[in-house]
């Protein structure tokens, strides 16, 4: 039997038409695979890649690698945002960072608001999801107001929310004051500021996560439900058995997608608190921001930038390498 | 459901992905700051203004301070009726003073740089240190700037080693707001208090009469340690002695000891929530400190008749901080271009402009001859609140360096004021926190630079 190694071992045109197929229908493909072909003109294959995928390149280049490699570069100065010269510090801005007392917090906020928007959106959308996959009556209503607040700007939401949570006026205060609770402190309190902003981002974002899973649950095999359910399975454990394992590369999918933006989220922080107060909603995010803009200290905000990057690789690598391995196809 | 795509990587490629990255790098190391030591304020320029021909076109960035886009429109008309052959490029370069800075910061070394820019308290400096404005001495004798007549304390806000580096136009101050109507429930006098100690006596006749909490106090970056300037100045305290913090004297923490108790043992202040101005238009409270700049707003919001006055006086005396933003010129530009932009300059500043401009937006007419003339009367006779504000610029002093020239010092004194007012933190605590960090970013940010 023919295996991809076989094909892989083949000519460059061999490989090129075996892997799309992929690993699961290897042994259909041989007969036309070893097709002799009349190879083409490398230069030719280099100008068709150079027209289709040139531009696309060209502006990673440009917008994506140099910042990131200028960017590094700069993690290495100590360097004032507007001066015209700068002084090298070699690995100073990583050592200050490390070193500084406030850092604890700011990795503290950054997990739980990661923990929090990332768990929580997927059981909320996932939720949603099987709610709005049901017959149910105005379902198509349902899901655009899901699925509505993502589309929105995160400023106009955080402007938004800024007065739903106030103490004195929001919405809030007077749905606890009508069951006879105080409105908590949400901006004078910096684990109340940080709770509101994740439950801002929870609005904003669950409908993503929602409208990936509904996807997903429409994709599901029906026959494979009904034999369950023959079998005696109840809805519980059908979902449990069946549809949770099937919806594995979506989870996959949306666990990295949903952690890149959740980290990187600036827009419903800068319109609700700033950071505040007392710096209890500053992730790295925010802090890049306020040390590159606000401090104008361009070299150490490039750090902290650079320290970012770095978590955000590792943690994609690792949840490519070990998580993907466990998803069922 | 899709299959897995393989993800194999060999020598070729990997030497192919380090060439394309070796390029970028190449590519990014072309750009950005020279090496070595920080190149300072721009030198006094040598140029001899009198050869020069202005240009004919300037760009001036703005983030139309008090809603004033178009009364500066109207002004860059004017100008137009004297100097038609300048065209002025009035550009929205942001909603506030940070994001103008932002943007002036991050065009430095493009030729997109404008001529002209505002330059806040807090940001002027560190444009100054960047070398990214001009001295403005020579280019103003030249024009024959009456820079006499200049509010002292405001034209002086702008001076560092003998230069000045910018001229002021929407300044501001913060001023005392009460509740009329409050104050007569709490058979008050119809005044400010004059001191904090009479404050003292007359808040708990603001709550249990007025039926409202006394004093509302404002957090948050760029406010906070700005109006604690006056109970700070007030006990004869200061946040810095030039570059040296200051905030473990006994008068730094008395201040900060009075503002804890106000709000802990006494219970007369509150800390507002998002914004202690509308929370006081809303009667929350009976009385503010606020930007004379919110002056027009409050006045218009609020349904119940306002009254203003001076900062309450502490142990030693008035104390109140200058705020707003002044105009800079680029260093980054041509003569032709910076003579032009001088010309602007002057123009705008000049007496009929200043009260043109403060009528309208509420800033303090920041010329002598312009408080006094006929438009500002005109407005005091409508508005005597307006009459507290531009008086008390007189007893109005420049802010410390500690705060507003060393990067990140507002921060680090939100945080430290934050602590004291919403964690009852121990003042000493918190404010030798701050003292250390604003010493060690002076020592990386500000110290080379000189």
């Amino acid at each position: 039997m023919t295996t991809i190694e076989d094909l892989q071992r083949g000519t460059d045109s061999a490989v090129a038409v075996a892997a799309p197929n992929g690993a699961g229908s290897a042994t259909t493909v041989p007969a036309r695979v070893f097709t002799p072909r009349k190879k083409k003109k490398p230069w030719k294959s280099w100008l068709l890649f150079l027209l289709f995928a040139g531009p696309n390149v060209a502006l990673l280049i440009v917008f994506t690698y140099k910042p990131l490699l200028q960017s590094l570069y700069y993690s290495t100065l100590q360097w004032n945002l507007g001066s015209a010269s700068a002084i090298p510090v070699g690995l100073g801005n990583y050592v200050t960072w490390f070193n500084d007392p406030g850092t604890v917090r700011v990795v503290t906020v950054t997990l739980i608001f990661t923990v929090a928007t990332v768990g929580g959106g997927m059981v909320i959308g996932l939720l949603f999801a099987v709610l709005l996959n049901r017959k149910l009556h105005g379902r198509g209503a349902a899901r655009t107001i899901v699925v509505a607040p993502y589309v929105l700007s995160g400023v106009a939401v955080g402007l938004l929310w800024l007065f739903v949570f106030d103490p004195n006026f929001g919405i809030t205060a007077a749905l606890l004051d009508a069951i006879g609770v105080a409105s908590p402190p949400w901006y004078n309190d910096p684990h109340w500021a940080l709770v509101m902003v994740i439950i801002v981002y929870l609005w904003k974002n669950v409908g993503y996560v929602a409208l990936i899973y509904l996807a997903a649950l429409q994709s599901v095999p029906r026959d494979l439900l009904e034999a369950a359910s023959l079998d005696g399975a109840s809805p519980v454990r059908a979902f449990r058995n069946i549809v949770l394992p099937l919806l594995g590369p979506t989870t996959f999918f949306l666990s990295i997608t949903t952690l890149l933006s959740s980290l990187q989220s600036f827009d419903i922080i800068q319109a609700m608190t700033k950071g505040g107060p007392l710096e209890g909603t500053t992730t790295m995010m925010y802090q890049i921001y306020q040390e590159g803009f606000q401090a104008g200290r361009a070299g150490y905000s490039s750090a902290v930038a650079t320290i970012l990057f770095a978590v955000l690789l590792v943690v994609t690598l690792i949840q490519m390498k070990y998580v993907e391995k466990r998803v069922h196809y | 459901m899709t299959a897995t795509p393989t993800f194999t990587i060999n020598r070729r490629q990997i030497l192919k992905l380090a060439a394309v990255f070796g390029a970028t790098a190449t590519l990014a190391a072309c750009s950005g700051p020279s090496l070595g030591a920080g190149a300072g304020a721009a030198e006094a320029s040598a140029t001899d203004w009198t050869g020069i021909v202005p240009a004919k076109e300037i760009t001036w960035w703005s983030n139309h301070p008090g809603t004033s886009k178009l009364i500066e429109e109207e002004i860059i008309k004017r100008f137009n009726v004297e100097n038609p052959e300048i065209t002025v490029n009035l550009v929205t370069a942001g909603a506030n003073y940070d994001e103008i800075a932002q943007k002036f910061q991050a065009a430095s070394g493009t030729n997109s740089v404008p001529d002209l820019v505002l330059a806040s308290d807090v940001w002027w400096f560190r444009y100054m240190i960047n070398g990214q404005i001009l001295p403005l001495d020579d280019l103003a004798k030249h024009l024959e700037f009456d820079t006499a007549d200049f509010n002292t304390t405001l034209y002086d806000d702008y001076t560092f080693t003998g230069n000045h580096w910018a001229i002021p136009y929407a300044r501001s101050t913060p001023l005392f707001y009460y509740n009329k109507a409050v104050w007569a429930k709490a058979g008050l006098p119809d005044r400010a208090p004059k001191t904090w100690t009479e404050f003292d006596e007359w808040a708990p006749k603001i709550a249990v009469d007025g039926g409202v909490t006394p004093l509302g106090l404002g957090k948050g970056a760029s406010w906070a340690a700005w109006w604690f300037c006056n109970m700070l100045w007030g006990q004869g305290g200061a946040y810095s002695d030039e570059w040296t913090m200051t905030l473990d004297t006994p008068e730094a923490i008395a201040a900060a000891d009075y503002l804890q108790s106000l709000i802990y043992e006494r219970k007369v202040a509150t800390v507002a929530a998002v914004d202690q101005v509308a929370d006081f238009g809303a009667g929350l409270t009976g009385c503010i400190m606020g930007s004379t700049g919110s002056l027009t707003g409050i006045l218009k919001a609020a349904t119940f008749e306002v009254g203003t006055g001076f900062l309450p006086e502490g142990p030693e005396g008035q104390a109140c901080p200058t705020g707003g933003t002044g105009v800079a010129i680029a260093s980054d530009r041509t003569p032709e271009q910076q003579l032009a932009a001088g010309m602007f300059l002057k123009f705008l500043t000049n007496s009929e402009n200043t009260a043109y401009f403060s009528s309208n937006t509420g800033y303090m007419p920041v010329r002598t001859s312009a408080r006094d003339g006929e438009t500002m009367t005109k407005v005091y006779a409508e508005f005597p609140q307006f009459r507290t504000a531009v008086d008390q610029l007189e007893t109005t002093r420049s802010q410390d360096w500690g705060r507003v020239f060393v990067p990140n010092g507002d921060k680090e004194l939100t945080t430290a004021l934050e602590k004291i007012m919403l964690q009852q933190t121990d003042p000493a605590e918190a404010f030798a926190v701050a003292s250390v960090a604003i010493a060690t970013s002076f020592d990386e940010n500000v110290s080379a630079y000189l």
